[in-house]
């Protein structure tokens, strides 16, 4: 009879062979290659965006041992995703977790196919965090940090649970030093924009700005503490255009309150741009609107 | 539950107090303690080669008697070292198979890290073979395993969660990657060198 140490060990074995049906090697750089998660049946895969070091030649190596030329349909640096797709083969899309089941303590594993085979390391849950922006702007809508070995390769792999399901993108990136798990919500919304539009759009102002305490009276008439007085306006930007000046301070966007940078960063979603929004602001002690058309980052911004 | 838990730290104590009994601790000169296992009932003792030298090396024996063994062979590429003890009634460790472990399998390491005498530590298999990055030979096969090897452990065994033999523990591959030589490499090199 099994000891349960014996059940415990063959379980763990079992998550990682039915995970790792999933997992692809991703071979877009000169040195080791990455891994890649199988997203559809059809041959979308995601993978880490600092793996791929080309935009062309990209070889992606299956589960079944072949391989085959992937077309790169466009990369987040913000996120550190990016998204491949391979034709005429059929891949095996990873299972999704139920995105509550995960606890902190819970086993979890990371994969990866550097090679040809798919390896494994163990570890726990140590914390579930709350959405957070990335150093370079990009927007996870949670994370999960575990204590697992990201072992030579693995970025770009997943995270699984206990019984093999996926709960996420492995990535060494975005944060030093500890291993970061983009969990499914974000994966599965940039993936699709990018499916979409082969990038991610991000609205752009053109202004640079600190947070600042309002005065009591215009504190208590707009039911906010702070808002965000202007340090810099790029000239020909909407800001610029928009009239907005050095000293205003920004208190809401299309009433939607801007108390800090990340209220800013948030406001200027891809569903912004282009649009034409309503900038609530104090300028000479007085409160006034301004309207600004947004344009795209990146694209003469 | 809470069963299940107690079962798993029962088996778990049970399996390291089983492989103890086949856990030897080396002493040779100047080199410092290592680890050993006992092989076959004939006295052979199988560890690295980096943990001894050629001639004479002191051990000191599961049962705590101690006792001077005969290198027999040696191989600085493979680092494996057969060793001969004229000693009776020694537990040579049940041998498992390492080409059957699958990644994510439950691995423990036996050894005398820092000096501390049988201590074990565990982690899962991350893979095994010769297709692993940053291993530096791409012609042998080698154990991956997450655990932390450290000075004392090399030579000792590496168990499955049955209890059986997989490998000897010989060095880290990075900061978190314990490598251990598989048992058929070691298999193969007792075979070739100590048969005439």
């Amino acid at each position: 009879m099994a000891t349960t140490l014996e059940d415990l060990s063959r379980a763990l074995a079992a998550a990682v062979e039915s995970g790792g049906r999933s997992v692809v090697r991703v071979e877009g750089r000169r040195r080791l290659p990455a891994s890649g998660i199988a997203w559809s049946d059809d041959g979308v895969i995601v993978t880490a965006h600092h793996t791929l070091e080309r935009d062309e030649g990209i070889v992606v190596g299956l589960a079944d041992g072949t391989e085959a030329a992937a077309s790169l349909v466009g990369r987040d640096p913000s996120t550190d995703l990016a998204v491949l797709r391979v034709q005429g083969q059929r891949l095996e899309a990873a299972t999704w977790a139920e995105e509550p089941s995960a606890r902190v303590g819970h086993i979890v594993l990371a994969l990866g196919r550097p090679g040809a085979t798919v390896l494994a390391t163990q570890g726990i849950i140590s914390a579930l965090g709350e959405a957070w922006r990335t150093p370079s702007g990009g927007s996870v809508d949670r994370f999960f940090q575990t204590d697992v070995v990201m072992y030579p390769g693995f970025s770009g792999g997943p995270l699984v649970d206990a019984s093999g399901q996926t709960l996420g993108l492995n990535t060494s990136a975005l944060a030093r030093g500890i291993s970061l798990t983009i969990p499914s919500a974000t994966l599965r919304r940039v993936t699709e924009a990018l499916l979409r539009h082969g990038r991610i759009q991000r609205g752009y102002l053109g202004v640079g700005a600190q947070p600042v305490r309002l005065p009591e009276d215009v504190a208590a008439k707009a039911g906010q503490a702070s808002g965000l007085m202007l340090a810099s306006v790029e000239p020909d930007s909407p800001a610029g255009k928009g009239g907005l000046l050095l000293g205003d301070v920004l208190i809401s966007l299309d009433g939607e309150p801007l108390r800090g940078m990340e209220d800013l960063l948030n406001a200027l979603g891809s569903d912004r741009v282009g649009k034409t929004v309503e900038i609530g602001l104090l300028r000479g002690g007085q409160m006034s609107n301004v309207k600004v058309r947004l344009e795209e980052r990146g694209k003469g911004g | 539950m809470a069963g299940w838990l107690d079962r798993l730290q029962e088996d778990t104590a049970a399996v390291v107090e089983r492989a103890r009994r086949s856990l030897v601790s080396v002493r040779s000169g100047r080199r410092g303690a290592g680890a050993a296992v006992v092989w076959d009932e004939r006295g052979t003792l199988v560890t690295n080669a980096h943990v001894v030298g050629r001639g004479r090396v002191h051990v000191l024996l599961p049962d705590g008697q101690e006792a001077e063994a005969e290198t027999e062979a040696l191989d600085q590429t493979l680092d494996l070292a057969a060793l001969r003890v004229d000693v009776q009634h020694l537990h040579p460790i049940a041998r498992g198979d390492a080409r059957r472990l699958r990644p994510g399998e439950w691995v423990y390491a036996l050894g005398h890290p820092w000096g501390v005498q049988g201590a074990a530590t565990g982690g899962v298999v991350i893979g095994m073979g010769s297709d692993l990055p940053e291993v530096g030979d791409r012609e042998r096969d080698w154990l991956l395993v997450g655990l932390h090897l450290r000075p004392g452990h090399s030579g000792g065994p590496m168990i499955d969660a049955s209890g059986c033999l997989v490998g000897l523990n010989t060095m880290m591959t990075g900061p978190d990657v314990g490598a251990a030589v598989p048992i058929h490499v070691v298999e193969a090199f007792v075979r070739d060198e100590t048969t005439v």
